[in-house]
C-alpha cells in the first residue's frame, strides 16, 4: 500500500473553470457579483430595482438560476438589458460550467457588469465558485436574525450583506442590530446594507456601493493592463474568445430567454 | 444535496490522479466546517456511487476541519490517496 499526498481542490475542475471566466472578466475591468440567499429573500426584486436605478447606458448582462422555470428571467427581461435564466434541472446551486455555458455567444464585450442570482439556497452555492468578484447574500426580515449562526458559511463568504424588506421590520420579530452583530461574529469585516425593494430605503446606498465596486474593478484592470504593457482590449474581450472557443454555435443575440 | 456533486468529483479526481498499475483503495479528504458540506450526507453519497463505478472497492476517510489552530474551516480538499499495486496485463 501506497500513500500519495494530494492536497487538491474537490472542486478543482469547478475552480479551473471559475479561474478562466475571473481572469478574463479581471482583464476587461467587468465586474461580477454572485447574488446567494434562501428562497423568498428578494433577490429577483432586487435585481430588478438594480436595473432600475442604474444608468440606462450601463452595458450589464443577468444571469439567473432556478431549478424550473423561467419567470425571473421574464420578470428581468423587462428592463431591457440581456438575461438569460439557467435551469439546473435539480441542482441545488450553479457552478462554473453552468455560467460559462450561458455565457457562450454572447456579445460578451459591451458587458461592464455581469449580475449571477444563483438558486434560492443558503447553503450548497457557498461551495462553487462561479469566476465572481464577489457574493452577496441577502437575508430578509422575514427570516430568522440568527441565520448568519445557522449558516456561518455563506456570511462568512460574502463580502456584502443586505438586510432586505425592512420596511416589514414593524410586523415581524426579527432584530436588525442582532442579525447584524450575528453576521460580524461569523465575519468581521462584512459590509452590511438594509433596504426595502418596495419602498427604495437603502437602495441609494446599495447603487453608490454596486458604483464604487465597478469603478474599483476598472482601476484594478488598468493597474493590471499598465503592468503588462498591454490594453484590456475591450469589454471582455478575452471572456469573449474563452467563451466562443466552447461555443458549438455561435448565438449573436442573446436578448431573450433561452 | 449537493454532497452528491461533491462526491462525484472526489471520484472524478481519483480517476485523474490513478495511473496504470495501481488502484486506488482509500481516498481522504479534508472538510471544513464553513463549506456547507455534510459529512454524513457526502458519505452517503460517496457510498451510493462508488459501488457501482470502476472505482469499487474505494473507501473514504473524511477529516472535519474546524476553524482553529492555523485551520480556516474552508477546506475542502482530496487530502491523500492510498493505492495498491495491480497486474497489469501485457
Amino acid at each position: 500500500m501506497n500513500r500519495v499526498v494530494i492536497e487538491k481542490s474537490i472542486l478543482s475542475e469547478n475552480n479551473r473553470i471559475a479561474a478562466e471566466l475571473r481572469e478574463a472578466l479581471t482583464a476587461s475591468g467587468a465586474l461580477a457579483l454572485n447574488f446567494i440567499s434562501s428562497p423568498g429573500s428578494g433577490k429577483t426584486m432586487l435585481l430588478e430595482k438594480t436595473l432600475e436605478l442604474l444608468p440606462a447606458h450601463t452595458r450589464l448582462a443577468v444571469l439567473t438560476g432556478d431549478i424550473q422555470t423561467d419567470n425571473d428571467a421574464r420578470r428581468l427581461l423587462r428592463y431591457g438589458h440581456p438575461v438569460r435564466q439557467i435551469c439546473t434541472g435539480g441542482a441545488c446551486h450553479l457552478d462554473a460550467a453552468m455560467v460559462a455555458k450561458h455565457l457562450e455567444g454572447w456579445l460578451l464585450k459591451v458587458v461592464q457588469l455581469l449580475l449571477i442570482e444563483n438558486v434560492g439556497n443558503l447553503v450548497c452555492p457557498t461551495s462553487y465558485d462561479l469566476g465572481e468578484d464577489a457574493k452577496i447574500v441577502i437575508l430578509s426580515v422575514t427570516e430568522g436574525d440568527d441565520k448568519p449562526l445557522k449558516y456561518p458559511g455563506i456570511f462568512r463568504k460574502a463580502e456584502l450583506m443586505i438586510l432586505n424588506k425592512i420596511d416589514l421590520l414593524p410586523h415581524v420579530p426579527f432584530q436588525l442590530e442582532l442579525a447584524r452583530e450575528n453576521a460580524r461574529r461569523i465575519h468581521p469585516e462584512i459590509e452590511i446594507i438594509e433596504t426595502s425593494c418596495t419602498t427604495g430605503a437603502g437602495l441609494g446606498q446599495w447603487m453608490r456601493w454596486l458604483e464604487a465596486r465597478a469603478a474599483k474593478k476598472v482601476a484594478a484592470a488598468s493597474a493590471a493592463a499598465t503592468r503588462n504593457h498591454s490594453q484590456p482590449g475591450g469589454w471582455n474581450a478575452q471572456l469573449e474568445v474563452q467563451c466562443q472557443r466552447r461555443t458549438r454555435q455561435s448565438r449573436l443575440h442573446a436578448a431573450s430567454v433561452d | 444535496m449537493h454532497e452528491m456533486g461533491i462526491a462525484s468529483s472526489v471520484l472524478e479526481t481519483v480517476r485523474k490522479e490513478s495511473r496504470r498499475g495501481e488502484r486506488a483503495s482509500r481516498v481522504g479528504v479534508r472538510i471544513g466546517e464553513f463549506v456547507a458540506v455534510d459529512p454524513d450526507s457526502l458519505r452517503f453519497c460517496f457510498e451510493a456511487i462508488v459501488k457501482t463505478s470502476d472505482l469499487a472497492p474505494l473507501s473514504l476517510e473524511i477529516e472535519w476541519c474546524r476553524a482553529e489552530g492555523g485551520r480556516r474551516g474552508d477546506e475542502l480538499q482530496i487530502a491523500y490517496l492510498e493505492f495498491e499495486e495491480v497486474e497489469v496485463a501485457t
